[in-house]
């Protein structure tokens, strides 16, 4: 709930608080306004796909199951975030630049590829039957997935070719400071956002695991 | 299509995105919970019996 109220009062405060850009630099200067939404959303899923790297790890060297269930949760987490950041970014490159993708961009790539994986692992889950072999599985894809992580954080700084490079931590620091606070509290929003729903994701896992097992017992007493 | 079109549309589908989410969270963890009642009642009348 107070993810869902810092989410909300991050809208609020980007469309009508933070300062609008100049119409010299932008071709969409109102469009822009999508950015306190598109980068936490973005940073939120970066949060998603290192949560569902470690219990992947974890499930798979060390059999816990709550690494089951918290690989599960950020799997769809990831899914969530993750098509926001994409949707966003493809409105926004259609109107900044006149066409809502690049397939020679790295970073718009990678992001997408992260996002399709987290996909196959949510989709991918439902369809197969609960098992430890089908875990490995899922578990290995999260995993490996992960390397495009670190590819799609240092994409705009090493291939700079349509995705705008970081605004922010940097040394040019182009960023107003009221369009800072507005990212930051954004940002600390989506976090809290993403933990509460992980959390809420987990619980609804071990329900799914319940009932599955009293299902079980239930058709044993029932022959 | 103005700028201010793309930023309706953009908010649109991420305020979608994010309600659909959470409603789907919640909507789950309700016919999970009302399931495992009514089966958790079945094994106890069977048990009872």
């Amino acid at each position: 709930m107070l993810g869902l109220f810092g989410v909300g009062l991050t809208f609020w405060l980007g469309m009508e608080w933070a300062p609008s850009v100049s119409i010299n630099a932008f071709q969409a200067p109102d469009a822009q306004r999508i950015f306190y939404w598109h980068v936490p959303s973005a940073w939120a899923a970066m949060i998603a796909f290192g949560m569902l790297f470690v219990a992947s790890i974890i499930w798979f060297f060390k059999r816990k199951e709550w690494a089951w269930r918290l690989h599960v949760a950020s799997s769809e987490a990831s899914l969530a975030t993750g098509l926001m950041c994409v949707w966003s970014g493809c409105i926004w490159g259609a109107a900044e630049w006149g066409v809502p993708w690049d397939w020679t961009d790295i970073r718009l790539n990678t992001f997408a590829m992260l996002t399709l994986l987290s996909l196959y692992l949510v989709l991918g889950r439902r369809s197969q039957p609960d098992g430890i072999e089908t875990r490995d599985t899922f578990s290995a894809f999260g995993m490996y997935g992960f390397v495009l992580v670190p590819i799609t954080y240092i994409a705009t700084r090493l291939w700079q070719i349509r995705h705008p490079g970081p605004v922010i931590a940097t040394s040019e620091g182009s960023l107003n400071s009221d369009m800072s606070i507005v990212l930051l509290i954004g940002a600390i929003s989506f976090t809290v956002l993403i933990i509460g729903h992980v959390m809420a994701g987990m619980r609804l896992t071990k329900l799914e695991m319940h009932l599955q097992d009293l299902q079980t017992r239930f058709e044993e007493e029932s022959r | 299509m103005s700028g201010q079109n793309y930023l309706v549309a953009a908010y649109l589908g991420m305020i979608g995105a994010l309600a659909l989410w959470t409603w789907t969270v919640f909507a789950r963890s309700k016919t999970l919970e009302a399931k495992i009642n009514s089966l958790e009642k079945a094994l106890f009348n069977e048990e009872s019996e």
